[in-house]
């Protein structure tokens, strides 16, 4: 992410444009709702130490707004009583958290060895340009869909594999890729 | 305590020694980027590799603990091959830009490259940019420019473990990771530039020193910071008669390895004299004058205002003033004149606060705002209480014929016109100064007299630890220290002699000043000074050790020379 000279200068899943490493604001407070605040309360209950909560508590916030904004970032911190800079630290380490808002539909396609062999590079591109030649981790302009290339999702027995938000789809190819966006729809 | 050999060399050392800690102990300095001696120990920046008999691989020796009877093979083969290997990788990325770093000469990576690392480089690619990150204000005193930066994190725990404040993090991961703070934050805490200290190599400046001189032009002098009663050590960097920084000394009794932003930053305002001769003024006319003509000015004065009574002299010391001084004051004014009232005030607050683990409760904490009121009191000047004659000059019912301000800062009041106004109700108003302010502004007699750089002298700390300060720079010409206008001032009423230096006054007082019995003048105070406890000297002695022989290094870089032009 840091647009190294010999980094591909290209947007990554769900993130900020190349050169912001900054955690980009959502304009506005956030607090959980009262359901994520059950579920956040229970989490402090399973874990020795409330800073041992920080992956499956940005992962609630993550499910609550969609995205891990600076707000965000220093809600989470808050709660937790670690600093911000801790948090968007350990944010920015982990690829899943995503560091822009996504479409409805997060489009992760995987390339890693069985799929690729199995034609995923070309589904991928197929699936990105079909919808608006979008970039990778770009969003449509409708805010539907947004499609990232990712690392194996472990259905190497059903390649070229999809996943849709944390739903798996199997035997994604070029003859059955428009049939299955347009369920998306 | 356990016994550890390195190579060859046995030593004894306590069982919660690190290797690392016990090589240097027996004189064998490890090089390395990520440990400090007061931070949590990560092991992360790989260059502390040693080989340890009987365990099969080479081992970080900051992350090991000694064990009685541990071999330690600090400089075989294996282990320069590791450490070498480690400047390689480190090299990749880190910039060429030593000529424009405000960090070589004082530069860990630089040391080390110098004193271990290859002599060419075998990279061709493009180095790591960080667009953005680069030369760009973290905070109010530091700069980062994260192209330099080698992730050894000291800076991070500095922030989480020392100031507590949390505000730095390593940003994203593997070759792309870079230390920042959270988006719209800043590094702004009260040690802030303790930091940018920590910082082995350019990536962390302080904008006050930055590209103000080259380190190594720079001389030092083993200062105390006068900024607050903690009284920091430091060491007072100047050249060529201008002080440029002040670096914290390593003393762990107080500051343990760090100062806090507010007495750093005083140093430049060391810098300087708005008088260069004593000033008199009579009836609105003002004239420079001699020391002669304003030192007999002031005996007249004094002596006139005792003949008739010795209570319509007030005296102001100052809990700025060195102990020396202060004595030489209560010596004169008390003992000599008979004027009873010889009194100091300091100012409290604001609160300064120093991490050291040597105190009780984890923090050395100054109130007031003035380095030396216990040396003040011991050496015979009275602190200004309810009562006290300034607060009845205050009050409006006490008018002294002469008020001798032996200190024109001595509280921040003197900015008040309020304030000044009282004190100038007194006939005579006598001043050493330095800097305008209104104070020196309604002396009838002024004073010029130097800074903390230029005078030597004790303080005596919130621990009462008597702490010695030395010479930095000369005050320019005619300008004296206080301790020199005391002594000539005292010489017309026979009490001192001029000659006296600060050690003969020491000399003089040392019985009868308590605290101060059984001091020695050369090793008062200058703990700071023990090179061992610093953690600097390592890479001084490597450098030493490993340039001792140049022609070697010149053979090795005409070798590698020689060979990468084959290659081609």
């Amino acid at each position: 992410m840091s647009g190294g000279a010999n980094t591909p200068v290209e947007t990554l899943p769900g993130q900020p444009p190349v050169g912001e490493h900054g955690a980009l604001s959502c304009g506005k407070e956030l607090s959980f709702s009262p359901g994520a605040e059950a579920r956040f309360a229970r989490l402090l209950t399973r874990y020795p130490t409330k800073q041992a909560a920080l992956l499956p508590t940005l992962w609630i916030a993550q499910e609550e707004w969609g995205w891990i904004s600076r707000e965000a970032v220093d809600y989470v911190a808050t709660r937790l009583g670690l600093s911000s800079a801790f948090v968007w630290g350990v944010v920015t380490f982990y690829t899943m958290y995503n560091r822009a808002p996504v479409g409805r539909h997060l489009i992760q396609v995987c390339t890693s060895i069985s799929c690729h062999l199995n034609g995923a590079e070309e589904v991928f591109h197929a699936c990105r340009k079909k919808l608006g030649d979008l970039k990778p981790g770009q969003t449509s302009a409708d805010g539907k869909f947004t499609v990232v290339e990712v690392e194996c999702l472990a259905q190497c027995d059903k390649a070229p594999a999809v996943m849709v938000n944390g739903d798996d789809h199997a035997r994604i190819t070029l003859e059955n890729l428009d049939a299955f966006l347009s369920e998306l729809k | 305590m356990a016994k550890v050999t390195v190579d060859g060399r046995t030593v004894e050392v306590p069982d919660t020694t690190n290797v690392l800690e016990a090589c240097r102990a027996a004189g064998v300095d490890v090089p390395h980027f990520c440990y400090h001696p007061r931070l949590s120990i990560v092991g992360q920046c790989r260059m502390c590799m040693v080989e340890i008999e009987g365990v099969p691989k080479i081992q970080a020796s900051c992350t090991v603990p000694v064990r009685d009877g541990m071999v330690v093979l600090a400089s075989s083969e294996k282990a320069l091959a590791a450490r070498n290997a480690t400047m390689e990788f480190l090299l990749i990325n880190h910039p060429l830009d030593c000529p424009i770093c405000d960090q070589a000469g004082e530069c860990k990576l630089q040391d080390n490259a110098v004193a271990a690392g290859l002599p060419v480089s075998r990279t061709v690619e493009p180095r790591r940019q960080f667009p953005g990150y680069d030369r760009t204000s973290i905070g109010p005193h530091v700069i980062a420019d994260m192209t330099r930066c080698i992730q050894c994190t000291r800076c991070i725990r500095f922030c989480s473990e020392i100031s507590g404040t949390g505000e730095l993090s390593l940003i994203e991961r593997g070759g792309h990771a870079f230390v920042w703070t959270h988006e719209g934050k800043e590094l702004d805490n009260a040690w802030s530039a303790c930091a940018a200290d920590v910082c082995p190599v350019g990536a962390l400046t302080t904008k006050e020193f930055r590209f103000r001189k080259r380190v190594w032009w720079l001389d030092k002098a083993r200062s105390v910071c006068d900024g607050c009663e903690i009284g920091c050590n430091v060491s007072i960097e100047h050249r060529d008669r201008v002080v440029y920084r002040f670096l914290p000394r390593v003393n762990l009794a107080v500051n343990d390895f760090w100062m806090c932003d507010y007495g750093r930053f005083r140093a430049e305002e060391l810098n300087g004299n708005d008088f260069t001769r004593p000033v008199l003024r009579k009836a609105g006319t003002t004239r420079e004058t001699h020391w002669g003509e304003a030192l007999d000015a002031v005996k007249a004065a004094v002596d006139a205002a005792v003949s008739k009574d010795p209570a319509s002299v007030l005296v102001l010391g100052s809990a700025r003033l060195s102990t020396e001084e202060s004595w030489l004051l209560a010596q004169l004014f008390k003992g000599t004149v008979g004027v009873p009232h010889v009194e100091f005030h300091a100012d409290l607050g604001p609160e300064r606060r120093i991490k050291n683990p040597a105190v009780p409760g984890g923090w050395l904490v100054g109130r007031e705002a003035a380095p030396n009121s216990r040396g003040a009191e011991a050496a015979g000047v009275a602190r200004a209480g309810k009562g006290s004659a300034l607060a009845r000059l205050l009050d409006g019912s006490y008018t002294p014929d002469v008020l001798y301000v032996a200190d024109a800062e001595f509280t921040s009041r003197v900015s008040d016109p309020e304030f000044i106004l009282a004190l100038c109700r007194a006939k005579t108003l006598v001043v050493h100064g330095r800097r305008t302010n209104l104070l020196t502004d309604a002396a009838d007699i002024l004073l010029p007299v130097a800074s903390l750089a230029g005078k030597e002298g004790t303080f005596v700390n919130v621990l009462g630890l008597v702490q010695r300060f030395q010479l930095a720079i000369v005050p320019p010409p005619i300008v004296r220290t206080d301790l020199e206008v005391l002594l000539h001032l005292g010489k017309r009423w026979n009490a001192f002699d001029p000659q006296w230096t600060a050690k003969a006054v020491f000399e003089r007082m040392k019985g009868t000043v308590p605290g101060y019995a059984g001091l020695e003048w050369d090793s008062a105070g200058l703990v700071g000074n023990d090179a061992s406890a610093s953690p600097t000297s390592a890479y001084d002695v490597l450098l030493e050790r490993r340039l001792a022989n140049p022609a070697e290094i010149l053979a090795a870089v005409a070798e590698a020379a020689g060979t990468a032009g084959g290659e081609k």
